[in-house]
């Protein structure tokens, strides 16, 4: 039987998908709002950076199926939500280094 | 939301983008055969012919694609009717290559028959786009942009038909140069413009990480240029300089509303370093502006309106608008638009699954560079051409626009071959087919 995933390892499961437009993983783009871990089963809050983003569909299942592939994962639940909207402050060190805004 | 709906997203646009390819081959292939045509005057028949390729062809095929695309993701909506798209797909299809056969060999019977097919498919798109916009509920600057860049292309067909009918029946008694000349700014002014001044408002700060902190500047210049184009169409047809004078500076002072909208809107982007298809938008955006300069000094009160080529005549002009303002910004849509639909298609049901590459990794970045780069360099040589009737100008032009099409074109199939390779995107194709 697998132990059940902590949040390292969830937090690492959602660094592996990435935006498609940026090339920048959803947790460095700030998309990542919470993560709880609880015997098995894991809830994310998630956003997107415009509510429109066309390939929001595919992001967000994507989330869903990395966190399912997770080894003891139980439920996996992941909401999408707008507010607080996302806004370029919540682009990580490492995403603004990508994007070009820090050297 | 689904991974059926997920799986069928994307084939109705990237249909219009391929077929949009072939057109650029087929228009460039026509200017590389003939580029003494840019020495002609524009009403000549095989000109009309080589227009239509290009603008009904390469242009509006990829503008009605990106539309089918961008429409539902700016308005937050689906596309109203995704068969309407396909009917419409399959009319344009057989209808341009039968209008420019009909051009080219003035055959006005079959281009009628050819036009009513092409007609036929811009009634559905505009019906389509409307009620996506109505359902959407949205009424900002690219709501009302869609919705009237839809409105004008029709209405532009439309007067096309009507003027390949009076030149066969001739039941209105006007000169068909100056309806000729209303109509081409309808689609040009009416259709791309419009389209341009909502949809890079959308696009710029979507693929810049940026945003349109104060939406007044784009609507006053949608508003302006909206309010030129209803008075320089009548003042072509009825030959009015002063009035088409005024409504071309409108519609320059619009253009300068929206690219000084965009700039700000530029200026908060986060993404610092601009792509190359995101360059050439922006080119493009500049190009047109030049060009309604251009359009606003050859219909200036004193310059003699005629049709005779050589010097500042309508083909500079339509070089210089066309040329170096709709293609980079149409050709920079496609290197936004195609690499990222097909990352949809073939990448898409792996994000979770497996390591995805992102969308801009799909192209191949000197292609595209130098491909775009030849295509802005051959405006210069074609201008000089048209401009002194020199074919060695004109020829020099063409090939150079041929390089670049063929570098760009080379760089497209690239990407597009991503949706034959990977298994994403047979088992995404093999799940639409169940659905539909």
């Amino acid at each position: 039987m697998n132990e059940a995933p902590d949040t390292a390892a969830v937090w690492a499961a959602l660094r592996s998908i990435p935006d498609p437009e940026f090339g920048v993983n959803i947790v460095d783009l700030g998309l990542i709002y919470s993560v709880e871990c609880n015997d098995g089963d894991i809830a994310v809050t998630m956003t997107l950076t415009t509510p429109n983003c066309p390939s929001g569909g595919w992001i967000y299942e994507g989330t869903k199926e990395a966190l399912t592939r997770l080894p003891g994962a139980k439920k996996v639940e992941v909401a999408m939500v707008f507010e607080p909207p996302w806004n370029p402050a919540m682009l990580s060190e490492e995403a603004n280094r990508q994007l070009g805004r820090i050297e | 939301m689904s991974g059926s709906w997920l799986a069928t997203q994307g084939r109705l646009p990237l249909a219009f983008m391929g077929l949009g390819l072939a057109w650029l081959v087929a228009a460039t292939a026509l200017l590389v055969m003939q580029p003494s045509l840019l020495s002609l005057p524009h009403t000549h028949p095989q000109v009309v012919a080589l227009t239509h390729a290009w603008v009904l062809g390469f242009f509006v095929t990829v503008a009605c694609g990106a539309v089918y695309q961008l429409a539902p993701v700016a308005l937050g909506t689906t596309l109203a009717n995704e068969r309407l798209g396909w009917w419409h797909f399959g009319l344009h299809a057989v209808g341009v290559p039968g209008m420019v056969y009909s051009f080219w060999h003035w055959d006005l019977v079959l281009l009628g028959h050819f036009g009513f097919a092409v007609a036929l498919g811009l009634v559905l798109f505009s019906a389509n786009t409307w009620r996506t916009v109505r359902l959407s509920g949205r009424r900002g600057t690219v709501a009302w942009s869609l919705a009237l860049a839809a409105g004008w292309l029709l209405t532009t067909v439309l007067l096309g038909l009507v003027l390949a009918a009076n030149r066969f029946w001739y039941f209105i008694p006007i000169n068909p140069v100056a309806l000729l000349r209303a109509h081409a700014h309808l689609g040009l002014v009416g259709f791309f413009i419009t389209l341009l001044q909502g949809v890079g408002f959308q696009l710029i700060p979507m693929f810049t990480l940026g945003e349109v902190r104060d939406w007044r500047l784009a609507n006053v210049g949608l508003g302006l240029a909206q309010g030129g184009l209803l008075g320089l169409a009548p003042a072509l047809v009825w030959s009015l300089a002063p009035l088409a004078f005024v409504c071309t500076m409108l519609i320059v002072s619009g253009l300068i509303c929206s690219g000084v909208g965009l700039a700000r809107s530029l200026a908060t982007r986060k993404k610092r370093t601009l792509d190359p298809g995101t360059r050439s938008f922006l080119r493009g955006g500049m190009g047109v502006g030049a060009g309604a300069v251009a359009g606003a000094l050859l219909v200036a009160p004193g310059s003699p309106w005629g049709s005779a080529p050589g010097g500042f005549d309508a083909m500079v002009y339509a070089i210089l608008a066309l040329a170096g303002g709709l293609l980079p910004c149409i050709a920079g849509m496609m290197c936004k638009i195609v690499p990222f639909l097909t990352w949809m298609r073939a990448y898409g049901p792996r994000v979770g699954r497996g390591p995805t590459p992102a969308a801009n990794a799909l192209t191949h970045p000197r292609l595209e560079r130098w491909g775009l780069g030849l295509q802005h360099l051959a405006v210069a040589p074609l201008l000089v051409g048209a401009w002194t009737l020199n074919e060695a100008w004109l020829r020099a032009g063409t090939w150079v626009l041929a390089a670049g099409v063929l570098l760009f074109v080379a760089d497209m199939l690239g990407v597009l071959r991503h949706l034959w390779l990977t298994p994403a995107a047979t088992a995404g194709a093999t799940q639409a087919r169940k659905i539909l």
